[in-house]
C-alpha cells in the first residue's frame, strides 16, 4: 500500500511534507531548541537532531538507526532478564558505552548489539503482526505480515504475549501526571540544555547508581506493575534512560501507531499505544505532554470510547471550555495576537464612521472588546455609537454568559462615554444564523435613519470557522450570510495547519508537528520554568488542557463530531475569495504592533510575527502557528448584491 | 437547533452611586479569582473622554499611562499589553500635542520596561527608539545654539531675569568674578558682558568660571570644546572692552561640584575684593537629593542624612557669595514612585509641547530636535533610577526652604528687573506670561507656572 505524499496549502502557501520518522526526529530536535531548519529538508540530509548531538546521520538511514535502537533496546531487555542473578553486568554496560566514538551512531550501535551477544531481538510470536516499516524517502509502507526479510522488520514493543492485546486502555493523562510528578521534580529535566551538553547517560537498571534512573525506573516499574498487576517482577523491561533516544522512538511509537490505526490494525495498534505510554513517561518537559496527550487521543480512537461518557460529556460543557481557553488567552499570546491584530483592522476600517456594528462569531468572555471599547473611546473626533452582537454556543444550566459578558462589557462602555448596545445570540452552528437577525434593528426597526448614516458592520471570527468545515455546505452558507450582512471587514483568525484534509496519518503527523511546537512555545513563554510563579504554572496546566481537547479532537473524533478542522491560510484564501472576498491587508502598522506587544512579556524569543501577503502568523521559531487576515467585500460581490 | 435571546441590556438609571455599587458587586462576583488579569478592565478606572467634558483628551491619556506603569509594576502582562495598543493607537507620536506628549511617555514607560524587565525583544525594540531619539544626541554650533535658545522664554526668562539682578548687585564693584552654572554653555554671558560694558561707572574685570560637566549628557550638547568658547567669549568680552578671563573646572553635578568648590575656595585666599556671583540657571536639579539615600551613604560624606544637595548649599554659602541666582523649571520630579512622578512630569511637560506649535513650524528638525530634548527628559525621569535618574527637579518651595535651611536670604527682583523680563517676553507668543510670587519671577504658559526665578544673599 503505497501513500503519495501530499502537498497541501493551495495558493502558493508554503506546503507540509509528509513527514517522514526522520523528519519526526527533526521535529523534535526543534523542539530541543535546536536553530531552525529548512521545512522542506530533504531525505538525503543529514538528520538534525543528531548532528545536533555529535552523530553523523543521514536522514533516510533513520529508519535503520531506529530499528537499531529498538533491538537494543530488546536486546538489553533480555539480556538483563537473562543475568537478573547478576546485576552487575548492566552498569558496567552502560559505563563501557560512552568510550564509543559517537560519530557512526549506527556502527555504534551495532558494536553495542554484538558486544551484548545478544540473541536476535525476539519477534513477537504469530499470529502476532509484525510492524514493518519500510522506508523509502516520502514513502511510508505499513505492511502487516507474518514474514519479512529481515532488514525491513522491526518489533515495535518488546512485548509478552500473555498481555501483548489485552485490549486495556492506557493511562490517560491523569496517570501520566503521577510520572509527571517524580520528573517534575528535577529540575535537571528540562530539555533546555544544549543537547550537546547531555551525557548519553544510561541507566539500565534500578540498582543504578544515577538517583534519577532509578526514579524513573521506579515511576516505571510502578506502571507496568498497574498495567499487568499479575507479573510484578517481569514488568516492562526497565532500559534506557536516555531522552533523546526515547524521543525518536516516542516519535516513531507514534507514528507507527497511527499507521496502524489508519490499517484498521487494532491489535498492533493497542500494543502501540501502550507502548508510548511507557516511553512517554521517560520523557521530560513538553515532549512529555504532547505524547502524553497524542496517546490518549489514539487510545480513545482505537477503543472507540465515543460516543463520549457521561463524564465526558460533562467535561465537554461549554463553561469549561471558555474557562480552559480563559487560561490558553493568559498563558500565551497567541490569542492575545489575535484579538489585537483583528481590532487593529477593525478600528482602522471604523475610522471616521459614526455607527458601527461588530458582529463576534465567538463571544466567550468577550476579552477582545474592552481594548476596542477604549481605543474608539478615545479615537480623534468623539466615540461613535457601537452596537455589538455576540454569538456563543448553548450553556448547560441556566446560565446566561452571553448577557452577562454583555453587560459587562455595557457597563464599560457606559464608564468610558461609548454610545453601546450588545445583543446575544445563542446558536449551536453559526450556520443556523441568518443575516436578517443580525441585521435586526432592536426591538423598532425604525432607527436606521435616526442619525441618516448606515452602520459600519464588521464581521470578527477568532478560531471559530474551522468548525463549520464538518458539515457540507455549512462554511459556505456563513459566509453568504457574512457577504449578506455587507461587512466593512471581516477580519478572520485561524489556527495555521492543515487537520482537515489528507488520510488520518496525514492529519496525525500535521498534528503532532503543530502541537509539537504549541507545546513547545507554551514552555518557551512563561519564562524559565523555575521561576514561573504557581499561577503561571496553573495557567499553563489549563490551557494544556485546553490544547490536549483539540487533539483528542483532531485524533480520535471523525464525521460531525471532528470539529477542530484547521485550514491553513492558503486554503482560507481560496475559500474566502470563492465566497466573494478580497484581501483587505493588514498594514504595516500592524505589524509593527503585533512585534511591540509581543515584546511586551511575550517570555522567550522563540514567537515571531511574519507578514505575508497582507496577513500575519504568529508562529513558534520557523513554524506559524495562527493566522489573522482581514476581507472585505470583493467588488464583483458588491454589485451582484 | 437554535436558541435565541434578544438581549438588550438596558442600563437601569444610576447615579453615581449606583454605578459604585455594580462596579463593586461586579468586583465581588468575579467568577474565576485565580483569573485575575482576565478581565483586565473589570473595576479599574477608566479613561474616558465625555465624563470630563471639555477637557482636552489629556487626562485621559494621563490616566492610561498610569493603568500602563501600574501594569508594567506589577508585572501585569495582559493589561500592559492591551493598554499598550490602545495607547498606541490614541497617540500618534505625530499627532496633536496631547498626542505627542503621551507617545513620549509612552516609549519612556516601554524603555522603563525594557530595562526593568527581562524580556531582550523589548530591549530591541527599545533600541530602535533610542535610535530614532538619538537626535538629541544632536551637536549645536555656538550660532545654531543661540538661535534655538532665542526660540523660547524657557531659558531666556532666567537670563534676564538673573542679569538684571546680577548687574545690580555689582553695582560699583571693580572685579567679578561670575560662576556660570548651567546647562546651556555661557549661552546666558553675552548679554551679561553687554550689560556690565554699558554701566555708567566702567566696566569690572570680569572672571568667568564654569563646571566643565564631565559625565551628565543632557542636550543640548554644544560642538565645541570649553577652551574655545572660553576664548570666544574673551574676544567677544574684548570687543565690549571688558577685561576677562575664562576658566574651566571640570566638575560634575554628581558629586556636588565637589572640585569646583574647592578651585573657589582657593581662588578665595588669593583675591581680595573680589564679588563672587553664583548663577545656577536649571543646573542644580541635576545634584543628588535626599531620595538617592544610597550615594551620601557610600561615598562616606557627612552625616548619612545629608543629602549632596544640601552639602553644595553648604559649601556656596562659605563662599560668602554677593549673589547667588537659582533658576530652575516649578516641577517635582523627587517621588520614588514612578506614577507619581509620571502624573507631576505629564503635568508639567505639555508646556514643552503645547508651546512649539506658536514658534516652529510641523516636521521642521529644529523641532524635531527640540521635541527629542523633551523626550530625553521624560525617558530620564521615567525609565532610569538611582543616580542614572538625573532629572531631579524640585519646586520653588522647597529650593527656598533648602536656601533658607543653608543660611541665605531672599532678595526680591526690582521694577526694573521685572520689566526687562517683561519686554523680553513680548518678543515671544502671547501664551507666556509672568508673575511674581512674593520677591521671586515666575515665568508661566497659558498661567501655568514654567521657569521660576530667585536671588539670595548670605543672610
Amino acid at each position: 500500500m503505497k501513500r503519495e505524499h501530499q502537498e497541501t496549502g493551495a495558493g502558493g502557501g508554503s506546503g507540509y511534507h509528509v513527514a517522514t520518522a526522520a523528519d519526526m526526529a527533526g521535529a523534535k530536535g526543534k523542539m530541543t531548541a535546536a536553530p531552525s531548519m529548512g521545512t522542506e529538508d530533504d531525505d538525503c540530509g543529514v538528520d538534525e537532531l543528531l548532528a545536533a548531538l555529535g552523530y553523523k546521520v543521514r536522514s533516510s538511514d533513520m529508519a535503520d538507526v531506529a530499528q537499531k535502537l529498538e533491538q537494543l533496546e530488546v536486546a538489553m531487555a533480555s539480556t538483563a532478564a537473562a543475568a537478573s542473578d547478576d546485576a552487575s553486568v548492566l552498569p558496567q554496560i552502560a559505563s563501557d558505552t560512552v568510550h564509543y566514538d559517537p560519530s557512526d551512531l549506527s556502527t555504534w550501535l551495532d558494536s553495542m548489539l554484538s558486544e551484548l551477544n545478544a540473541p536476535p531481538p525476539p519477534l513477537p510470536p504469530p499470529p502476532v503482526a509484525a510492524a514493518v516499516y519500510h522506508h523509502h524517502h516520502h514513502h511510508h509502507r505499513f505492511d502487516v505480515s507474518t514474514a519479512s526479510e529481515p532488514p525491513a522488520i522491526t518489533t515495535v514493543a518488546p512485548l509478552r504475549p500473555s498481555d501483548a492485546y489485552d485490549f486495556k486502555p492506557v493511562p490517560p493523562p491523569a496517570a501520566a501526571s503521577d510520572g509527571r510528578i517524580v520528573y517534575g521534580l528535577d529540575p535537571q529535566s528540562e530539555m533546555i540544555v544544549s543537547p550537546r551538553d547531555q551525557k548519553r547517560k544510561r541507566t539500565c537498571s534500578p540498582s543504578s547508581s544515577s538517583s534519577r534512573g532509578t526514579e524513573a525506573g521506579r515511576a516505571r516499574g510502578s506502571r507496568a506493575e498497574g498495567a499487568s498487576p499479575a507479573k510484578p517482577a517481569a514488568a516492562l523491561p526497565v532500559v534506557v534512560v536516555d531522552t533523546q533516544e526515547t524521543g525518536i522512538r516516542l516519535v516513531h511509537a507514534l507514528m507507527a501507531c497511527a499507521e496502524a490505526v489508519q490499517q484498521e490494525n487494532l491489535k498492533a495498534a493497542d500494543a502501540l499505544v501502550k507502548h508510548i505510554s511507557v516511553l512517554a513517561a521517560s520523557q521530560d518537559g513538553p515532549m512529555r505532554k504532547v505524547a502524553g496527550y497524542f496517546a490518549e487521543a489514539l487510545a480513545r480512537r482505537i477503543y472507540r470510547r465515543r460516543p463520549l461518557s457521561q463524564v465526558d460529556r460533562a467535561l465537554d460543557s461549554p463553561a469549561l471550555e471558555d474557562l480552559l481557553h480563559l487560561h490558553f488567552y493568559e498563558s500565551c499570546p497567541y490569542l492575545k495576537f489575535a484579538h489585537f491584530t483583528a481590532n487593529q483592522a477593525i478600528l482602522e476600517a471604523f475610522s471616521g464612521c459614526r455607527r458601527v456594528h461588530v458582529i463576534d462569531f465567538g463571544m466567550r468572555q468577550g476579552m477582545q472588546w474592552p481594548a476596542l471599547l477604549q481605543a474608539l473611546a478615545l479615537r480623534p473626533g468623539g466615540p461613535p455609537s457601537l452596537r455589538l452582537t455576540g454569538i456563543g454556543p448553548p450553556q448547560s444550566g441556566h446560565s446566561d454568559a452571553l448577557q452577562q459578558v454583555g453587560w459587562k462589557l455595557a457597563m464599560l462602555a457606559k464608564t468610558i462615554g461609548v454610545n453601546f448596545r450588545y445583543r446575544g445570540f445563542v446558536v449551536s452552528s453559526l450556520a443556523d444564523l441568518e443575516s436578517r437577525m443580525l441585521l435586526e434593528r432592536d426591538g423598532n426597526g425604525g432607527d436606521r435613519d435616526d442619525e441618516g448614516e448606515e452602520e459600519a458592520v464588521a464581521v470578527n471570527s477568532v478560531m471559530e470557522l474551522h468548525r463549520l468545515l464538518a458539515r457540507t455546505g455549512a462554511v459556505e452558507k456563513v459566509l453568504r450570510m457574512v457577504l449578506a450582512v455587507r461587512p466593512r471587514i471581516v477580519t478572520v483568525v485561524e489556527e495555521e495547519a492543515n487537520h482537515n484534509e489528507g488520510t488520518f496519518l496525514d492529519r496525525f503527523t500535521e498534528a503532532l508537528h503543530y502541537y509539537s511546537s504549541m507545546f513547545d512555545s507554551l514552555e518557551g513563554s512563561g519564562g524559565q520554568a523555575a521561576e514561573a510563579g504557581e499561577e503561571e504554572q496553573r495557567h499553563r496546566a489549563m490551557a494544556e488542557a485546553y490544547l490536549g481537547r483539540q487533539i483528542c479532537n483532531v485524533v480520535a473524533c471523525e464525521g460531525a463530531e471532528r470539529t477542530e478542522r484547521h485550514e491553513t491560510l492558503g486554503q482560507w484564501r481560496g475559500r474566502m475569495a470563492r465566497a466573494g472576498f478580497e484581501p483587505a491587508h493588514l498594514g504595516s502598522n500592524a505589524f509593527k504592533q503585533a512585534s511591540m506587544l509581543l515584546a511586551l512579556y511575550a517570555g522567550g524569543d522563540g514567537f515571531r510575527v511574519e507578514e505575508t501577503d497582507g496577513c500575519l502568523t504568529l508562529g513558534w521559531h520557523t513554524r506559524p502557528l495562527i493566522a489573522t487576515s482581514a476581507w472585505r467585500v470583493a467588488a464583483a460581490a458588491a454589485a451582484a448584491h | 437547533m437554535m436558541q435565541f435571546t434578544t438581549s438588550v441590556p438596558l442600563l437601569p438609571p444610576i447615579g453615581p452611586d449606583g454605578l459604585r455599587l455594580l462596579l463593586d458587586e461586579d468586583e465581588d462576583d468575579a467568577p474565576k479569582p485565580s483569573l485575575g488579569g482576565s478581565w483586565p478592565w473589570r473595576g479599574r478606572l477608566l479613561a474616558s473622554a465625555k465624563t470630563l467634558g471639555s477637557f482636552n483628551t489629556a487626562s485621559c491619556m494621563e490616566q492610561l499611562l498610569v493603568h500602563f506603569a501600574n501594569a508594567i509594576e506589577s508585572n501585569d502582562a495582559t493589561l500592559a499589553q492591551q493598554i499598550l495598543w490602545v495607547l498606541n493607537n490614541i497617540a500618534p507620536p505625530d499627532g496633536d500635542c496631547n498626542q505627542r506628549l503621551t507617545s513620549a511617555f509612552l516609549r519612556a514607560l516601554v524603555a522603563r520596561a525594557s530595562r526593568t524587565g527581562s524580556c531582550k525583544m523589548l530591549t530591541a525594540v527599545a533600541a530602535r527608539a533610542d535610535a530614532e531619539l538619538a537626535l538629541h544626541l544632536h551637536r549645536f554650533s555656538a550660532i545654531d545654539l543661540a538661535s534655538f535658545i532665542d526660540l523660547t522664554p524657557w531659558h531666556r526668562f532666567g537670563y534676564a531675569a538673573a542679569n538684571a539682578a546680577i548687574a545690580e548687585a555689582v553695582e560699583g564693584l571693580p572685579v567679578v568674578h561670575i560662576v556660570d552654572l548651567s546647562t546651556t554653555h555661557c549661552m546666558q554671558m553675552p548679554t551679561l558682558i553687554n550689560l556690565l560694558a554699558n554701566r555708567p561707572e566702567g566696566p569690572p574685570l570680569i572672571r568667568l568660571t564654569v563646571s566643565g560637566l564631565t559625565t551628565t549628557a543632557a542636550p543640548p550638547i554644544l560642538d565645541m570644546t570649553y577652551d574655545e568658547l572660553g576664548s570666544r567669549l574673551v574676544n567677544f568680552a574684548s570687543s565690549r572692552n571688558v577685561a576677562m578671563e575664562f576658566r574651566v573646572i571640570p566638575s560634575d553635578p554628581g558629586d556636588a561640584f565637589d572640585s569646583l568648590i574647592e578651585q573657589l575656595r582657593v581662588q578665595q585666599l588669593v583675591s581680595e575684593g573680589e564679588a563672587l556671583i553664583v548663577n545656577c540657571q536649571m543646573l542644580l536639579h541635576y545634584i543628588p537629593e535626599e531620595t538617592v539615600g544610597v550615594i551620601a551613604s557610600t561615598m562616606n560624606i557627612g552625616p548619612p542624612m545629608l543629602s549632596l544637595r544640601t552639602m553644595f548649599l553648604k559649601a556656596l554659602r562659605s563662599l560668602e557669595p554677593t549673589l547667588v541666582t537659582v533658576v530652575d523649571e516649578d516641577a517635582d520630579f523627587t517621588a520614588c514612585d514612578v506614577v507619581r512622578r509620571l502624573r507631576s512630569a505629564f503635568n508639567y511637560l505639555w508646556i514643552a509641547y503645547d508651546a512649539v506649535d506658536t514658534f516652529l513650524p510641523k516636521g521642521s528638525e529644529q523641532r524635531r530636535r527640540y521635541e527629542a530634548g523633551v523626550g530625553w527628559k521624560i525617558e530620564n525621569v521615567i525609565a532610569e533610577e538611582g543616580v542614572q535618574r538625573v532629572e531631579r527637579l524640585e519646586r520653588k518651595g522647597r529650593w527656598a526652604q533648602r536656601m533658607r535651611a543653608t543660611g541665605f536670604r531672599s532678595v526680591g527682583f526690582t521694577e526694573e528687573a521685572a520689566g526687562e523680563v517683561k519686554s523680553m517676553l513680548d518678543e515671544h507668543a502671547a501664551g507666556w506670561g509672568m508673575k511674581r510670587e512674593e520677591e521671586d519671577l515666575m515665568l508661566t504658559w497659558k498661567g501655568h507656572n514654567v521657569v521660576f526665578a530667585t536671588a539670595w544673599l548670605p543672610a
